[in-house]
C-alpha cells in the first residue's frame, strides 16, 4: 500500500521535500513508518523524540496501523516558550 | 470565524464576527511581530487542514470550559513584517472576567497545539523561532 508523508518546517528543510510517497507492507504502524523515514534520512534522528505524529489531520499514537492512502504528518514541536 | 490567510488581517472584521447581543464583553488579542536586531520579518508555515481542525476544536473547548459565547481566530501565514499582526483572536462572553480568561487560555493553546511554525527572516540566515 502507499501513503503520503508530509513534512514541515525543520523536517522539510532536512529532507528537502514537503511530501513523500511511501510504499509499505499492509499492517505497518505509524511508528514503523517513522523508523523507516529516519533510516533513510538520518539527519532527522535527533528530532525523533520530539516529533508529533498525525494521520489524516488527527494526532495519533505510534502503534496506530496505517491504511492505503493515509496522509501521515511528521510535525516538529509547535509549543512556544516565549510569550 | 476561523481563518488562515496570507493577507493582512482586518481586525475590525474579526471583532465584528464575534459580536453577539448577549455578550457584554469582547476581549481582543493581537499577536504582532516584534522587532529584533536580526529580524526583519517572520515566515509562517502551516499544515492548513490540521490547523483549521485544531482551531475549530479549540473554540468548542473554550465555549465548554469558560462559557464563551463566540470566539474568532485568524492567523496569517507566509511573510509577516515587523509590526504586522500574525494572529488576531476575539472572544465574546457575557462578562469580561470569562472573556479575559478564555482569551488568555486560547492563545496559550494556539501556541501549544496548532501546527504553525515560524522562521525568522533577517539579514542573517533563517533560523526557527518559538512562537
Amino acid at each position: 500500500m502507499q501513503v503520503q508523508v508530509r513534512l514541515f518546517a525543520t523536517y522539510r528543510e532536512i529532507v528537502g521535500a514537503g511530501q513523500l510517497a511511501w510504499t509499505l507492507r499492509d499492517g505497518t504502524t505509524v511508528g514503523q513508518l517513522v523508523e523507516a523515514v529516519l533510516a533513510k534520512y538520518p539527519r532527522l534522528v535527533g528530532h525523533g523524540n520530539h516529533m508529533l505524529l498525525a494521520v489524516n489531520h488527527e494526532v495519533v499514537r505510534p502503534e496506530s496501523v496505517l491504511r492505503e492512502g493515509d496522509e501521515v504528518a511528521l510535525l516538529p514541536p509547535v509549543s512556544g516558550g516565549a510569550r | 470565524m476561523i481563518e488562515i490567510q496570507r493577507a493582512r488581517i482586518d481586525v475590525e472584521a474579526v471583532v465584528d464576527s464575534a459580536r453577539r447581543d448577549d455578550a457584554g464583553a469582547i476581549v481582543v488579542f493581537l499577536g504582532s511581530v516584534r522587532s529584533d536586531p536580526e529580524v526583519q520579518a517572520l515566515d509562517y508555515e502551516v499544515y492548513k487542514p490540521m490547523a483549521l481542525r485544531t482551531l475549530a476544536e479549540l473554540v468548542e473547548r473554550a465555549k465548554a470550559k469558560f462559557g464563551v459565547l463566540e470566539m474568532s481566530i485568524v492567523h496569517r501565514v507566509g511573510r509577516v513584517p515587523v509590526g504586522g499582526d500574525s494572529v488576531v483572536l476575539a472572544c465574546a462572553a457575557a462578562h469580561r472576567s470569562e472573556a479575559f480568561a478564555a482569551c488568555s487560555w486560547a492563545m496559550d493553546e494556539v501556541k501549544r497545539i496548532v501546527p504553525i511554525w515560524k522562521t525568522e527572516a533577517g539579514p542573517r540566515k533563517p533560523r526557527s523561532r518559538r512562537r
